[in-house]
């Protein structure tokens, strides 16, 4: 009996050992990111199985969290309780790193990746200072979606999606005209809308595209009072106001209800500017849609933007969560989001002509979407947001929302927002 | 053995432990906050009366606290008095009563969300249920959610169709508990039902009138969730309200000292306005 109890106790002990010495050894990472879609998070989860084949001794949780995701992760943060690798909106990135909680990556970063394999305005992105706190994930830009069976029933050509024939604005508004129909005093089709959503942001690639800018050079003072980017927001505004060919939106809010993709593709809506990662949506929403370019005042400009992923500064496992941000940063990675239209690449070789045929799915991307790329490698500047405190885009998009929807002028509310942005800008 | 004492302290020992930090300590934490400058992330650093000096000037925290009290004066007395009357309407003893009952206390359980995108539906200045029905009547609708006029009269609106449910519940128990004698004894008399309404229901049901009162005012004065879905404060803050205001300095501004002080002078708000209510208790509650 006493010899039975010694063996079981052996062999208990060395279980135990053993698993120790297995657990030891693997490391587990805490992902968190947002769930954009349910499919986007079981693509995520699926390539992160193979990350973990790949990397037998790592072992990674991912927590997609559907709500208000700055705010987690900034309790998560202050509770000391981060996860290793997330996501981070482009325009958090700035805010975290000022405050010493992301780790600093430039050092692995510049062993094993190159800062100009990435677009411009990527890059534009990353560097803070030089230096380099989160690697960009994808990109994702406004565009012109349209329903082509409008346009062919008016008989008027569809727009362009070369950027270098980007129709002039008032070509465009009379276009819009054309496409916009009234039955019995009431609109029951019109030409465009979105110029006013907050987060596609259009309005400052129309001001850039008329000369203007939004802040200068280092984002000290708000530059919407020169007459470049006043035109601009005027011309916004006129779409809805003056001319009829947009509808009243409500522009800070996901719409439930009747949303602006719905309206395009029930034919009640010709053109919708919106970010290109609706194009998930639209694709499957079974009509010929259409891809453009922005309209353009001077040059052809759009914006571009999209989330990081960053590390924990306190995180105890630096070279792990490294592997990570590299993996799910990798081209390999973001194809399989590129290809259902929800992302657009962010590496430069990836826009080559040969190397289209990866990412461009048929069923998703227009045949002539080639003509389009150089849109995002040439002709997008990155999203002003990233670079100022969340307190004066919060408070520019105030403004403008009382610009568009009320009969207040131009320089009534710019001089007003002027006075309320630029000592934020300056603190 | 152990007294009773020991065992009432026993039982009540989880929730009390949970009142106390989950309720107790933040309130006197962000009481200590509120003279502090702090962006969650890097140390507190000590501001003094700074934040409420900046409160006092700051043009946002007026615009969203007018528009707290614009939210509640629309909704807490239209409330009430429609709330009333469907208890009053419900309080019959006819079959099926239960099931008007569960409808009209339907929106008050209903996701938040859900209510959202329903009444966004129904506002949309263009395709909306709403402006269709005016339409038919020969009125063109206002733009609802999408303009700065009407964006409040929508969401007070939206939230009066939400919370009526709540306090018909209430009233339904307070009108349950008055006494079928009195309402007898008074037909006997020759009493029509104006006179039973102002001489019996009214008084007797005073206590639960003076409850709903107060409760409502305070859940008006912290509204947040059902706006912020709606029209996220929008457009042009046109229905941020003072919680909204808060949550955005805390988790977005990263300025939680800031969002501590404009807890405070909210509850200083609500306190008051509380404070005042009982003090006049005395004149119209009777128990």
């Amino acid at each position: 009996m006493k010899k039975l109890m010694l063996v079981i106790l052996v062999i208990f002990g060395i279980l135990v050992l053993n698993s120790l010495a297995m657990s030891a050894d693997k490391v587990t990472l805490q992902f968190m990111g947002w769930e954009a879609s349910p499919f986007e998070t079981s693509i995520t989860e699926q390539s992160l199985e193979q990350f973990m084949k790949e990397n037998p001794d790592i072992k990674v949780e991912y927590t997609p969290v559907s709500g208000e995701y700055p705010a987690k992760l900034l309790t998560m943060i202050a509770g000391d309780a981060a996860p290793d690798v997330f996501f981070i909106a482009s325009d958090s990135y700035r805010s975290f790193q000022k405050r010493g909680v992301l780790l600093n990556l430039t050092e692995y970063f510049n062993k094993e990746m190159d800062i100009d394999e990435f677009i411009p305005l990527a890059q534009d992105k990353m560097l803070i200072n030089g230096e380099i706190y989160g690697v960009s994930s994808c990109d994702v830009s406004p565009v012109l979606f349209y329903n082509k069976k409008l346009f062919d029933e008016a008989g008027l050509p569809y727009p362009p999606n070369d950027p270098e024939k980007a129709w002039p604005w008032d070509k465009f508004v009379d276009v819009a005209k054309q496409l916009t129909v009234k039955k019995n005093g009431k609109t029951v089709q019109y030409g465009v809308s979105g110029f006013t959503i907050e987060w596609v942001s259009a309005f400052s690639a129309m001001v850039k595209s008329n000369g203007g800018r939004v802040f200068n050079e280092d984002y000290t003072e708000l530059l919407l009072d020169s007459p470049e980017a006043k035109e601009a927001l005027v011309e916004i505004k006129n779409l809805q106001r003056v001319y009829g060919v947009s509808p009243l939106v409500i522009a800070n809010v996901q719409q439930g209800g009747i949303s602006s993709t719905q309206m395009l593709q029930t034919g009640r809506l010709a053109m919708l500017v919106d970010g290109s990662w609706t194009l998930q949506q639209l694709a499957e929403m079974d009509f010929p849609l259409g891809i453009g370019v922005l309209p353009k005042f001077k040059e052809p400009v759009t914006i571009g933007q999209a989330h990081l992923y960053s590390a924990w500064i306190k995180t105890k496992h630096p070279d792990e969560a490294w592997k990570l941000i590299k993996f799910v940063s990798s081209r390999e990675y973001q194809t399989k989001l590129v290809r259902t239209g929800i992302w657009l690449p962010n590496r430069m070789d990836m826009y080559e002509e040969e190397n289209l045929a990866n990412w461009m799915n048929p069923d998703v991307y227009p045949d002539d979407f080639g003509n389009m790329v150089k849109y995002f490698t040439n002709y997008a500047e990155l999203w002003v947001a990233v670079k100022v405190p969340s307190e004066a885009w919060s408070i520019i998009n105030e403004e403008l929302g009382n610009f568009f929807v009320t009969d207040q002028s131009i320089d009534t509310v710019i001089s007003r927002m002027k006075k309320r942005v630029d000592p934020i800008l300056n603190k | 053995m152990y007294s009773d004492y020991f065992w009432a302290a026993l039982f009540l020992l989880p929730n009390l432990l949970g009142f106390l930090v989950f309720i107790l300590g933040p309130v006197i934490a962000s009481f200590g906050l509120s003279f502090t400058s702090w962006d969650l992330l890097t140390p507190i650093k000590w501001a003094g009366l700074e934040n409420y000096k900046t409160l006092i000037s700051d043009q946002v925290f007026w615009k969203v606290f007018w528009n707290t009290i614009y939210f509640t004066v629309g909704t807490v007395p239209v409330g009430i008095i429609l709330s009333l009357f469907l208890a009053i309407a419900l309080n019959q003893k006819i079959k099926g009563i239960k099931i008007f009952r569960a409808v009209y206390f339907l929106p008050v359980i209903s996701s938040t969300v859900a209510v959202a995108i329903v009444w966004q539906w129904l506002y949309n200045p263009e395709f909306g249920l709403l402006n269709y029905l005016l339409n038919l009547v020969g009125i063109d609708g206002p733009n609802w959610l999408a303009g700065i006029t009407w964006a409040m009269p929508a969401v007070i609106i939206a939230s009066v169709w939400r919370g009526i449910g709540f306090n018909m519940l209430l009233f339904l128990a307070g009108l349950q508990g008055i006494p079928e004698t009195y309402y007898e004894a008074a037909k006997i008399d020759g009493a029509n039902w104006w006179v039973l309404f102002k001489n019996i229901t009214i008084p007797l049901l005073s206590p639960t009138t003076f409850f709903v009162v107060v409760i409502s005012i305070i859940n008006s004065f912290q509204v947040f969730d059902q706006i912020y879905v709606m029209t996220g404060g929008g457009p042009a803050r046109s229905t941020s309200v003072l919680v909204h205001y808060l949550y955005q300095n805390a988790f977005q501004y990263f300025k939680m000292g800031y969002a501590s002080a404009i807890g405070y002078v909210l509850f200083f708000l609500v306190f008051t306005v509380t404070l005042i209510q009982l003090k006049r208790a005395k004149n119209w509650v009777f128990y």
